[in-house]
């Protein structure tokens, strides 16, 4: 708790602004009058007291697919997020605690996935799935993402690893198992807490990307699926802002405020990079 | 001998990168359940009418990738393909060839993204590491829009740009590569022209790498400016872009490995740019083949950005060897 | 005479809410072709008054008083971009941590350019190398030191680098902080004979030499200031301040080091109970007084006088009233 509060205060605001938008995303489909997929209107209305942020290309309501698309995005997010980030603490504390060949192992496999572009994998395996559920890509995308976690909390059990009170437990009898969670895991939270929010961070950003090259989520909105259609029929072009502005500033809002809640947790764990007060 | 050894295991491990690369290439999109070639095929061909096409498309593919045989023996068939060259022929413009198709792309690809990554790396560090001898106002200022710039997908910054300054205000093109009408040739009209086509993608992409490499030069220059050359620099007053010329150049090191790996992401980080512009390179190709379901297109792009990743990445793995011989000592010592 | 002096100086560093007084009232004379030395113990104050002293103070540092005169002319300590001209040509700074005061990416010949164009924007790059090869040829560096790296010489070449590229300007002031502190007793002797020549040749006008090593003060320095949470407690010649210290502090100093000299032999070696001050909040009285076996009942409230006799200066209650007993009688 202490922790929070030492978060600088635009690290405060962000994680506001994100919390925000993620209510948005659970009550607004509630209270939509109708699902992303209704045509309502006539296509390309603009916002007015009809429709609040006005229709897109086939008359649906631009308001019901944000709320649907930051839903469907945000839990894309998540379920990608919790994925990679157990996957790369599993691998990182395993290969880190244990060392030795499976040490090796572990990481051959962790280098080889960091050098080939994870947004290629995903292309690749969304290609072959002719329907993508949210599910689907969400665990698709956390199992692509894991390397970085893994790599960094590799780094840190091995440091962690060589601390006296670990040694005491080792020689004292306790299992592996209890080692990791009660003498390392602990100490690695604030690290693991940052980790989750950068895997967030690329998964909503790795499921946008994938969606405006037409690979998103089957049958539903996502911020992505809504910047897809507004290039495809040429919004930008043909000055319907509405369209695509909001899928855009939406993406945006989401990523710089996590990047912002990142940056922040770092400063109140690595006091050398604070913006500094004083000037020369 | 260190370094030659230094080499030779990078080597190694990229090779293994690679061959999984190839691997993950062909069986990715033939393993997966519900999905044997013969569905991509009549897939690709929906929509088709004439008979003859179809029969004609259906034959080469047959032949291309020996489907006849097993897929072991047609993996080998595919690698043999790639290492000549051959990337087969298009479900979308048959007969096109992919390979023409690609080499058609690459250069406008290429015009777009280097320039942007060069510039933005030099402008971006001299701006991180001055931000960081200054401190202060401009200090956080550099670091909250260099952080937007990098957060903002840089596709979001692209369509903003795009409706900015080429529709509300109408300065530049709103896409393409070049105006309608004309055809691409070298002469001053069709030059200026495609330079006036370029330069707002080039800038999103610019001011994307700028927020990217001033963070990273930030972050190092910070433990830099403290150091006890840049006090002894300063104790004779030197002028203060001495200094920051000082600590550019000490903190560059570790951002020549940013600049390697950007221009290595070159081709496959910024595809969704072009998609905005509607730009001929290979982001559009890939776009386009996507939505056509042209699968030796999509194949074709995926394995050109994996082998240029990779080939950056190994590159920068050999220089660093050469320029710090303490990586290769730390590397021993470390792992 | 005096080729600088600072006046009342005080000065404090500001972290958060918390103010930490790192000088207060600090006062100083460096006479021309004199060697000042200041000692005392880490968190003394010495460093910050080195930075005030060469014009260097760090961004987080607020001078809140005092005066400071350099050859001369008068310093606006409060203006401190008026203090970039003067730094380097004027007064220069002999870093601690010498070794690595180097840019590690340029060669000798290019760092010595910049320092000397940074006081004459018009020099020849010709004249400037024929400058600083004289200067290292002087301390005994061959010219192929000019096309060095940092890292291609030793560390006591670049000890005499260092010392050779502070003092390329002539200053008049030379102000080395602790420059000694991380070398070994070899090449601390080699520091010491260089700065010694340094001014009997007239390259600097006066030295003032930080550290808390008294033993090597006492052989190099004309004068010794005692520094004890951000004050001067005691300045006098070196000998008369080795021999007979007056104020408390500094003879807890003394008595805690060996100096190896005849009459040496049979002192006690102690060390002073108690740790100094916090200097978070200000002190009233004499800093030294919860750890001093002569403390009155004046010296915790208030501010002890500065006793001046014989060319030396102390400031210290119990030596102001025999003082004065002495006037009396």
């Amino acid at each position: 708790m202490k922790t929070l509060k030492a978060l600088p205060p635009r690290g405060t605001i962000a994680a506001a602004v994100f919390l925000a938008i993620v209510l948005a995303g659970l009550i607004g489909p509630l209270l939509a009058p109708a699902g992303p997929g209704a045509l309502l209107g006539t296509s390309f209305t603009p916002p007015g007291s009809e429709f609040l942020l006005g229709t897109d290309h086939l008359g649906r309501s631009v308001g019901i697919q944000l709320v649907h698309g930051i839903r469907t995005s945000i839990y894309i997010g998540l379920l990608a997020g919790i994925t990679g980030t157990l996957i790369g603490v599993a691998f990182g504390t395993l290969a880190g605690y244990r060392g030795g060949v499976l040490d090796e192992i572990l990481m051959g496999l962790t280098n080889i996935m960091i050098t080939v572009p994870a947004i290629i994998v995903l292309l690749l395996l969304s290609i072959s799935l002719d329907t993508r559920s949210v599910t689907v890509m969400g665990l698709c995308i956390g199992f692509v993402s894991w390397p970085w976690t893994a790599r960094a909390v590799r780094s840190q059990i091995a440091s962690l690893r060589e601390r006296e009170h670990v040694d005491i437990a080792r020689l004292s009898g306790s299992g592996t198992m209890r080692i990791i969670n009660v003498e390392l895991l602990p100490y690695m939270m604030s690290y693991i807490v940052m980790a989750f929010v950068i895997q967030l961070y690329g998964a909503i950003l790795a499921e946008a990307a994938l969606s405006l090259l037409g690979l998103g989520p089957s049958g539903t909105a996502s911020l992505g699926v809504m910047l897809h259609w507004a290039i495809a029929w040429e919004s930008v072009r043909g000055g319907q802002w509405w369209v695509f502005l909001t899928p855009t500033v939406f993406i945006t809002a989401i990523t710089f405020s996590l990047l912002l809640v990142q940056s922040s947790l770092d400063t109140v764990f690595n006091p050398r990079l604070r913006v500094g007060k004083a000037a020369r | 001998m260190t370094l030659l050894r230094h080499i030779l295991s990078k080597f190694a491990w990229y090779v293994a990168a690679f061959a999984a690369a190839l691997a993950l290439n062909f069986f990715l999109p033939r393993l997966l359940p519900g999905n044997p070639v013969d569905s991509l095929i009549s897939q690709a061909l929906r929509g088709t009418t004439s008979s003859e096409t179809k029969q004609r498309v259906y034959e080469t593919y047959i032949r291309e990738f020996g489907l006849d045989q097993n897929l072991w023996s047609q993996f080998v068939t595919y690698v043999g393909n790639v290492l000549t060259g051959d990337f087969g022929t298009s479900f979308s413009r048959y007969p096109a060839d992919v390979g023409t198709m690609i080499g058609d792309a690459l250069p406008w690809t290429i015009l777009l993204q280097l320039p942007a990554v060069l510039l933005g790396w030099l402008i971006g560090n001299l701006i991180g590491a001055l931000a960081a001898y200054k401190r202060g106002g401009f200090d956080r200022s550099v670091y909250l829009t260099s952080l937007f710039l990098t957060a903002a997908p840089y596709y979001c910054l692209a369509v903003i740009l795009l409706y900015g300054l080429a529709v509300a205000l109408p300065l530049f093109p709103t896409g393409g590569g070049w105006s309608f009408g004309l055809a691409p040739e070298w002469s001053g009209v069709f030059t200026m022209d495609a330079v006036s086509h370029w330069f707002l993608p080039f800038l999103s992409l610019l001011l994307v790498f700028i927020g990217g490499q001033a963070i990273g030069m930030r972050s190092m220059a910070v433990y830099e400016v403290d150091a006890d050359y840049v006090r002894f620099a300063e104790s004779f007053g030197l002028a203060d872009r001495k200094i920051v010329g000082y600590i550019f150049r000490n903190g560059m090191l570790p951002q020549i490995t940013g600049l390697a790996l950007a221009i290595g992401t070159l081709i496959g980080g910024a595809l969704l740019t072009e998609i905005v512009f509607s730009y001929p390179g290979i982001g559009t190709l890939l776009y386009d083949a996507i939505l056509n379901k042209d699968y030796p297109v999509i194949q074709a792009v995926t394995l050109l950005v994996l082998i240029v990743v990779l080939v950056a990445n190994f590159l920068v793995d050999v220089l660093y060897g050469f320029v710090d011989p303490r990586i290769r000592a730390a590397e021993r010592g470390d792992r | 005479m005096t080729l600088a002096r600072i006046n009342d100086l005080a000065a404090h560093y500001t972290a958060g809410d918390t103010n930490h007084h790192a000088l207060d009232g600090v006062s100083l004379d460096i006479a021309p072709g004199q060697i000042l030395g200041v000692v005392g113990e880490s968190g003394c104050g010495k460093s910050t008054m080195a930075s005030v002293l060469s014009l260097n103070p760090g961004p987080s540092l607020r001078i809140t008083s005092g005066t400071m005169t350099i050859d001369g002319t008068e310093v606006d300590l409060a203006d401190t971009e008026s203090h970039r001209r003067l730094r380097g040509g004027t007064v220069a700074l002999l870093p601690q941590g010498a070794l690595n005061a180097l840019n590690p990416t340029r060669r000798v010949g290019a760092l010595a350019y910049d320092i000397l164009a940074a006081g004459d924007k018009r020099i020849k790059r010709a004249e400037a190398m024929e400058r600083t090869a004289s200067r290292l040829e002087a301390l005994d560096l061959p010219p192929r030191v000019l096309r060095s790296y940092p890292h291609q010489l030793s560390g006591g070449m670049r000890q005499r680098v260092v010392t050779a590229l502070a003092t390329l300007r002539n200053p008049r002031l030379l102000v080395a902080d602790e420059p000694s502190s991380a070398l070994d007793v070899s090449s601390q002797r080699l520091l010491v004979d260089l700065l010694r020549r340094l001014v009997s040749d007239g390259l600097v006008d006066g030295i003032v030499f930080i550290t808390h090593d008294v033993a090597l003060l006492s052989e190099l320095a004309d004068r010794i200031a005692v520094m004890y949470a951000g004050r001067v407690v005691e300045e006098a010649p070196s000998r008369a301040l080795v021999d007979e210290p007056h104020h408390p502090y500094s003879q807890a100093l003394l008595a805690s080091v060996l100096v190896p000299e005849p009459g040496t032999r049979g002192r006690r070696v102690t060390g002073i109970p108690g740790s100094p001050p916090d200097l978070k909040v200000p002190i009233a009285g004499c800093p030294f007084a919860p750890r001093c076996d002569h403390a009155l009942e004046v010296c915790e409230q208030v501010r002890p006088p500065r006793n001046a006799a014989d060319a030396r200066v102390d400031a210290c209650w119990k030596n102001a009233e025999t003082e004065e007993a002495l006037h009396v009688g």
